[in-house]
């Protein structure tokens, strides 16, 4: 059995590990493709943030790249005018419903969200979609960190880490659809909940919507 | 082991039904329809309104359940069968009917045929429903026994022949049953019509040694109502087809998902359930052969999103009901990881008659490419609402003309929405469209599990749109960013065009973002939402312009874009009738006898000119919502 | 939510009454709700903080199920639950206006309880009764054709009902103050 297959992303000759699913053999190879919910981990790609699309020479429509296991001899387009139409729609559907006030936040500089408009040429100021109203209140009950639902973009990333660190899990996802929201059991904050403060859900963070608190001076 | 053979031990069951059956049959019985629509129309009290009158006339008549026989527009409805005469359905019943049928037809002689709808048998006196000019067109394979037998008596279904498929598949080997289901072409009815017996085929090979069989009854389209008419009323025939399949592909245990909203569906399979275990039909040892299978019901907590398989499993597995990327599919890793077959109600339906009667026979109903028949429940702008089952490859025309008799009220048609959220609405143009699946998707339709609803001029197709995408929308999981996000934005351009707001780039913007969505989303539900809109849109441009650029709108249906408006010179000034049937005190009396709309108080219920006598007919709707100038006020 | 005195140990004995028929494994969480909900009309706090003890599943999952499907209700419904179908059959023919009308009359919103807590008002996809449309379920019966002056029938039943229901509340607590 081959040891890894060989894949061309981009025109580029890559090797990757047979059923490694392809996003990650892009990542490893300092190929970008956005990406905001993929845990290589997670045995199930969670497919969710829609960002992560290629093109795969002989398959008729773009692909997500977190759920294509690579092939020996597959040719992959990160970029093409229906790759980019659909990843910068997903990327300004998501801003329309993030709290754009960067310099204000924590993760300035450091934002996944910043990264991606970096990388492909997208404003973050997007003009299409009327921003959705929110009026979520900062959760900042614990000591070290605080919680922005305003910034969160629903990747998981935290409740994954959660799930992996604790036993019984803090956080989790509740409602359904565009009232979609990462919780604590009965919406408590999460000072009144079962939260010790581990941490790990901060540290995984991608938009600064669970961040530490400034040491107060 | 017992030795018998099971064909031996199911037609000595057969013998004896049928003997308990016609010893019913020679006494007269009255049939009433207590599926979930007739219970609407108040068939229970029909029932109680029989007893009484029978008894107070000490006949000897049985007065039993049935469920639906798909003619939902004459609800509530009854069959009387008394030996001598043929078996007559009688429509539109209420107490002073069923009093003078009982005294005239059940305790006299006098069938009233002035009262009936049809006879349910060749005679010589009155015509069947076969007559009727949508007979030519009606072809009824899984609906032929709903309304006619009680669906709560295993008997009434083993008398019918039924499980007979089952009996004769179990003389014979497993992968017979799946060349037969194979060779017949069976497209599953949920909604793609993905060929059944290759998903069967993929997880007999699965390998694994658990496997399971579940029943996808999350009937979820708003406007869809034939999975519940089934298991309602002959839930055994779903019951056999899983049997079937499981033995086709060596599964041990079955589930039906039967959504919460179906609550006498439930009950029936629960009782159907019981028997068939009872009489050895389910469980370990079905009638004395190896086969071991037994089956539990799944109630399903409101999510139509668990509709899409994957939802569907997660939501049995104790999860939310989020959609999964696939690969893997269902056939090699459902539930609890193991191959699972997921099939449509209706799809196992047909499974017992491709046994007993062949696939060759299944292959001459129908197309080459859909055989068989399609279900479908005919609502909205139509004469004859109700179920109704014709061959694939029947046109839309003859569905909604023929079968339907039309639009009632000498109205206009405009469209059909075929498909519920997932579908789209085709106008006048597509009605010569033949219904299977590759045509009606070609037309930007999709078969989906069989909601037709029939539109006429008073409907607005972009409030149409609006209100399927209001309903996506709500139903969306919000699992993945296009539809959490991108059918909410669809549905605050659709509110906007719907008060006449927004420019010429609106109407580009929403087909932009209809397409993405579509191309975009992980699950089915994201992938068809954008259907109402892209096919509206392409079909019924000029009426969405309408709205955005002269405030108007041509259907008088958008709220903020209509005023009600009493017409002076028809207005009888000594009939008070609207003014009582406004909820909210906006009609007054004006000085000079006429009667006015306070605009700032009117909510525009529709009830004013409902109200409003025919003779006069003074009430009107305006769109744009401008009062014409009032020539009475001048001369005053 | 305050609870009343009583309501505390009820919900602990049905939960408990619900777990031990059941498997206790977290696949059975949906059924278990429905059980729980069947018996006591809504999911409490402390029914679903019980029910993630006894399933060893974390509360904020629970707690995330409850709030995902249609079906569950986290407070306690009216005397009386109306629920209007808005299927597109329903929709079409004005249930939308049906349920305004219910609206107005019971001084709520949809998705309400009346603060009184008689009645309750929530919209529902489609009851599949599409041929009776506009269809509404008035505690579990459903009615077809049911217009704005259905309404006010149907209201003037159910005011008729609750009337009497407080009525022989009312005389009970008048008995229980004599003795």
């Amino acid at each position: 059995m081959n040891e890894h297959v060989k894949i061309t992303i981009d025109d580029r000759e890559v090797k990757a590990r047979p059923g490694q699913k392809l996003l990650w053999a892009a990542l490893e190879n300092d190929i970008f493709i956005p990406h905001l919910c993929a845990i290589e981990a997670e045995k199930r790609p969670n497919a969710s943030c829609r960002l992560c699309f290629v093109e795969i020479e002989g398959v008729p429509n773009p692909v997500t790249s977190c759920t294509k296991t690579v092939e020996d001899g597959m040719v992959v387009k990160t970029r093409s005018s229906r790759v980019d139409r659909l990843v910068k729609t997903a990327f300004e559907l998501l801003l329309s419903d993030h709290d754009l006030k960067c310099r204000e936040c924590p993760a300035n500089r450091n934002c996944a969200l910043q990264t991606i408009a970096k990388e492909r040429g997208l404003k973050l100021r997007q003009k299409r979609f009327t921003p959705v109203a929110r009026n979520y209140e900062t959760d900042d009950s614990p000591e070290e960190f605080a919680f922005n639902r305003s910034r969160c973009v629903l990747c998981g990333q935290c409740v994954w880490a959660d799930r992996r660190e604790n036993k019984i899990g803090v956080i989790g996802f509740a409602k359904r659809g565009i009232n979609r929201v990462v919780t604590t059991f009965q919406d408590l904050p999460l000072a009144e909940s079962i939260c010790k403060e581990c941490t790990v859900c901060v540290d995984v963070c991608p938009v600064g919507a669970l961040y530490y608190k400034e040491p107060e001076e | 082991m017992s030795g018998s053979n099971p064909l031996e031990l199911y037609n000595k069951m057969l013998k004896e039904a049928r003997a308990e059956i016609e010893s019913k049959e020679n006494r007269a019985r009255v049939l009433v329809g207590t599926a979930t629509c007739g219970v609407s129309a108040g068939a229970l009290k029909i029932k109680e309104d029989f007893n009484r009158e029978i008894k107070e006339k000490s006949l000897d008549v049985d007065v039993i359940e049935v469920g639906c026989m798909g003619h939902c527009y004459a609800e509530p409805l009854a069959v009387i069968a008394k030996p001598g005469y043929p078996p007559v359905c009688y429509g539109y019943l209420d107490d002073g009917l069923v009093h003078r049928l009982v005294e005239d037809f059940l305790d006299g002689d006098d069938p009233s045929y002035e009262y009936a709808l049809a006879a349910l048998e060749r005679n010589d006196v009155f015509p069947t429903f076969e007559d009727f000019p949508r007979g030519v067109y009606e072809k009824k394979l899984i609906l032929e026994k709903c309304g006619y037998i009680d669906a709560r008596d295993i008997k009434g279904y083993i008398a019918r022949d039924g499980y007979s498929a089952m009996a004769k598949a179990l003389t014979g080997e497993p992968h017979q049953v799946l060349e037969e289901v194979k060779a017949a072409n069976l497209r599953g009815r949920g909604g793609a019509g993905f060929p059944a017996g290759i998903k069967w085929e993929a997880c007999m090979n699965g390998g694994a040694e658990e496997k399971y069989v579940i029943c996808n009854a999350d009937e979820g389209d708003p406007g869809a109502f034939m999975d519940r008419s089934i298991l309602e009323s002959d839930p055994h025939l779903v019951i056999e087809g899983m049997i079937l399949c499981a033995y086709a592909i060596g599964a041990q245990k079955g589930y039906l998902y039967i959504r919460a909203e179906y609550p006498r569906a439930v009950g029936h399979v629960q009782e159907a359930i019981d028997q068939a275990r009872a009489k050895g039909l389910l469980g370990n040892s079905i009638l004395g052969s190896e086969f071991d299978f037994d089956l539990e019901i799944f109630q399903g907590s409101g999510a139509f999103v668990c509709g899409e398989a994957t939802a569907l499993v997660n939501s049995m597995e104790g999860k939310m009901g989020m959609p999964e990327s696939r690969p893997p599919r269902l056939a090699s890793q459902g539930f609890r990881g193991k191959p699972t077959i997921l099939n449509n109600v209706k799809t196992f339906a047909y499974v017992p008659f491709i046994i007993n009667r062949g696939a060759d026979w299944f292959k001459g109903i129908g197309t080459e490419e859909s055989p068989g028949t399609a279900v479908f429940s005919l609502v909205g702008k139509v004469t004859n609402t109700g179920l109704v089952e014709v061959p694939m490859g029947t046109t839309l025309r003859q569905l909604i003309y023929d079968v339907g008799d039309g639009l009632p009220n000498d109205k206009e048609f405009k469209a059909v929405q075929i498909g519920g959220p997932s579908g789209g609405c085709l106008p006048e143009s597509a009605l010569d469209v033949p219904i299977d699946f590759d045509s009606l998707h070609d037309a930007g339709a999709i078969m989906g599990s069989g909601g037709l609803v029939v539109m006429d001029e008073d409907d607005c197709m972009a409030a149409v749109a609006r209100y399927f995408l209001e309903f996506t929308q709500h139903e969306s999981c919000g699992k993945c960013t296009f539809c959490r996000l991108g059918t909410k934005h669809m549905l605050d351009i659709l509110n906007d065009i719907t008060r006449g707001e927004g420019d010429a780039e609106t109407l580009g913007l929403l087909k932009e973002l209809a397409e993405d969505v579509r191309d975009g989303s992980l699950c089915n539900l994201g992938k068809t939402a954008p259907n109402p809109v892209l096919t509206t849109l392409e079909y019924f441009y000029e009426e969405y312009k309408a709205h955005l650029e002269e405030g108007r709108c041509p259907a008088l249906v958008c709220r903020d874009l209509i005023l009600y408006y009493i017409e002076p010179p028809k207005c009888s000034k000594l009939c008070n009738v609207c003014v009582g049937s406004c909820p909210t005190e906006a009609i007054f009396t004006r000085d000079d006898g006429l009667k006015e709309i306070d605009q700032e108080k009117c909510v525009k219920c529709d009830n004013c000119l409902k109200a409003c006598p025919p003779e006069y007919n003074a009430i009107v709707k305006l769109s744009p919502p401008v009062l014409p100038p009032e020539k009475e006020k001048k001369a005053k | 939510m305050q609870l009343l005195e009583g309501e505390k140990e009820q919900i602990l004995d049905c939960v408990k009454e619900v777990l031990i028929e059941s498997s206790k494994k977290s696949e059975d969480l949906i059924p278990i709700l429905q059980k729980v909900q069947a018996k006591l009309g809504y999911l409490p706090a402390l029914a679903m903080e019980k029910i993630a003890e006894g399933t060893g599943v974390s509360g904020a999952d629970v707690y995330g199920l409850a709030t995902f499907y249609n079906q569950f209700r986290l407070n306690p419904p009216g005397d009386h639950q109306v629920k209007v179908c808005l299927g597109t059959a329903c929709y079409m023919v004005g249930g939308d206006i049906t349920l305004e009308s219910f609206e107005r009359r019971m001084e709520i919103r949809e998705g309400e309880t009346s603060p009184d807590r008689r009645y309750s008002l929530e919209r529902v996809a489609c009851v599949g009764c599409c041929t009776m449309a506009p269809v509404v379920v008035v505690d579990n019966e459903v009615e077809g054709k049911v217009t704005p002056t259905r309404v006010d029938g149907i209201m003037l039943a159910l005011e008729g009902e609750s009337g009497k229901a407080k009525e022989s509340r009312d005389a009970e607590k008048e008995e229980g103050e004599q003795k």
